[in-house]
């Protein structure tokens, strides 16, 4: 098991009203599977992806990443399990605007501390992976969203990390562009038997996912099939 | 990466750079000024060091000479020669802010001193003339002058060139070999020569003696027996000559130093602004570096060097424009041309004080930063990806 969670609860104050943006969720997540998590907008699915990615810290309940609970680790422990365990795709894709392609992509080795060259190579290697070899000198405002989705999938697995989290990764494209966004998740998932999930409101997502939980009101479900 | 992101907002942070760069103008300006205002009159101080100046009662005196006051007939100067334990008694005719005409313009700054012939030594110490130069003949009618290095630079004079002053012809007999700002701005010539000079052929007048004590350490009783055997006169020591001065420069400095913190401050005021806009618009570029799993240390950093960057390039702007501020007040100040300080910059704002105000305005920047670095590596992550949507 490679996620696991237990009765996990997050809530924020808005003003005097007190929102459960997740509601005692159970969930587990297997290696290598492609799991999507469907709900509409605002019904907690980023606030999930967030405590999963130990980004966020839960009200109550545990997260455990690879049989561990990641409530008794320190910040830097943490800090350290989303650099080298956890790539993260965005909806907005989120790519350092004053950065070229490579250049994003090579960020999370230049913190892993790769030395220069091998944390080159194997930015071309992801850029390659994602079809941008044309791509790599041009920042983000010089490419289009679906390039600009596939450099932060490449910067995603720059640290060849054991699970994907991905935040409405075809919110921002159009119906083709997300199509192949997509593929692309599932055949690094397939190839490189790593865990993706994706957080989405498009049913395509859900249908090609291995596996399918449905979110609403922070409450969530496994749907057979 | 800290230099493209400066880059990214160009027009604020050229603004940010501006900003820094003008106070640094100031600091410059104003602590190179005050500086060498401060450092000349300490330097005159050099003069007559352990003797008594004695100078008509109500004169004001700088350091060692009279710039406004009374003068002194010939008669005290005989008393002031009796006066028991006085080795030696020589008058002298100062003048600061003479008026010349035709052949040079001399500066307000520019200071004729009228010394008895021979006795050249009490006022220039063993300061050299350059080769080929004489003291002034003994013989007023030959008008005779030394002039100093910075004025002969200034009028491209030698030795034998024509100087006219007061409608009168001078001849340049010497010129003094010296860095000292005042001997290096003066015209020095016999004392009868001065007397014609300002005076006409009939008045003695002089407005100081140097009043040389037989034996050292007695300065104090020596004045104290002029003031008591002479009247109308003041009779200052070199301790009461410093005295005199010391409030006044350190004024100046207490003000410099005013100005320049108000200053430093107002730089780390805009620079905090400008780093908090820069944090407050990139809150979504600090998130998803602290999402891939940048350490808080490299968010910090980042911040500090590019208000590092700031602080350094407004400080270099601003040296280098301030410098050209402070030659062109010691132009103006002086009279002196803009092109006789350009080879003398580092006279007038030394190197050493052009490292410690970059050092500070870097560190201003630096410090400035600290609020702003921290407001990037303690942000909430999960907030800022959240609110994106």
């Amino acid at each position: 098991m490679i996620v696991q969670t237990q009765e996990l609860t997050r809530t924020y104050r808005l003003g005097a009203s007190v929102i459960m943006a997740v509601n005692k969720v159970n969930l587990e997540i297997k290696e290598a599977t492609f799991v999507s998590i469907v709900g509409p907008s605002g019904s907690g699915k980023t606030t999930l992806l967030n405590l999963i990615g130990l980004n966020d810290h839960p009200t109550s309940g545990k997260v455990f990443f690879k049989n561990e609970d990641t409530s008794l680790l320190t910040n830097k422990e943490r800090r350290k399990i989303r650099l080298q365990n956890i790539g993260f795709v965005f909806q907005t894709f989120n790519l350092l605007p004053t950065l070229t392609a490579l250049e994003n992509v090579e960020l999370p080795l230049a913190l892993a501390k790769i030395p220069l060259k091998p944390q080159r190579e194997k930015a071309i290697q992801f850029l390659e992976a994602v079809g941008l070899t044309d791509r790599l000198q041009h920042r983000p405002k010089e490419l289009s969203t679906g390039e600009m989705q596939r450099v932060a999938i490449a910067r995603s697995l720059a640290n060849n990390p054991c699970l994907i989290l991905a935040d409405e990764p075809t919110g921002e494209l159009d119906s083709e562009t997300g199509y192949e966004i997509i593929k692309l998740l599932l055949s690094l998932c397939r190839k490189h038997k790593t865990t993706v999930v994706v957080a989405t409101h498009d049913e395509r997502v859900a249908k090609a996912s291995d596996v399918k939980y449905s979110i609403r009101d922070g409450m969530i479900t496994q749907d057979s099939g | 990466m800290c230099l493209r992101n400066l880059l990214r907002r160009r027009f604020r942070t050229s603004l940010c750079i501006f900003g820094v760069s003008l106070a640094t103008v100031f600091i410059v300006a104003i602590g190179a000024t005050t500086t060498n205002y401060t450092t000349v009159i300490r330097e005159m101080n050099i003069f007559f060091r352990g003797d008594v100046v004695v100078v008509a009662e109500g004169a004001m005196v700088i350091q060692a000479f009279p710039v406004i006051g009374g003068n002194i007939p010939e008669s005290v100067v005989e008393k002031v020669q009796q006066v028991n334990g006085v080795k030696t008694a020589v008058p002298m005719l100062v003048r600061f802010g003479y008026q010349v005409e035709a052949v040079i313009q001399l500066a307000p700054s520019n200071v004729s001193i009228g010394i008895p012939s021979g006795n050249w030594s009490v006022l220039v110490g063993h300061t050299p003339l350059k080769p080929g130069g004489n003291w002034p003949s003994s013989d007023p009618d030959k008008k005779e002058v030394v002039i100093g290095s910075s004025l002969a630079k200034q009028y491209g004079l030698t030795v034998g060139s024509k100087v006219k002053m007061e409608n009168m012809n001078l001849t340049v007999a010497g010129i003094l070999d010296t860095q000292s700002a005042l001997l290096s701005r003066s015209i020095i010539l016999p004392l009868e020569l001065a007397q014609r000079l300002y005076y006409g052929h009939t008045m003695w007048i002089g407005n100081m003696v140097v009043a040389q004590p037989e034996e050292e350490g007695t300065e104090k009783e020596v004045a104290n027996r002029i003031e008591a055997e002479t009247l109308g006169v003041e009779a200052l020591t070199t301790d009461e000559r410093n005295e005199i001065v010391e409030p006044l420069l350190h004024d100046i400095e207490t003000w410099n130093i005013g100005i320049s913190g108000a200053l430093y401050l107002l730089s780390m005021i805009l620079v905090i602004t400008v780093a908090m806009m820069n944090v407050s618009e990139r809150r979504r570029d600090f998130a998803t570096l602290d999402a891939i799993g940048a350490p808080k240390s490299t968010l910090f950093r980042m911040v500090i060097t590019e208000t590092t960057l700031i602080g350094l390039l407004g400080g270099l702007a601003g040296i280098v424009l301030g410098s050209i501020a402070a030659i062109l007040i010691a132009s103006i100040y002086t009279n002196i041309p803009l092109s006789m300080f350009f080879f003398d910059l580092f006279n007038i704002v030394s190197p050493l004080l052009m490292i410690k105000i970059l050092a500070s305005t870097v560190a201003v920047s630096c410090i400035a930063a600290v609020i702003p670095a921290i407001a990037a590596s303690k942000m909430n992550i999960s907030e800022v990806l959240r609110s994106e949507y």
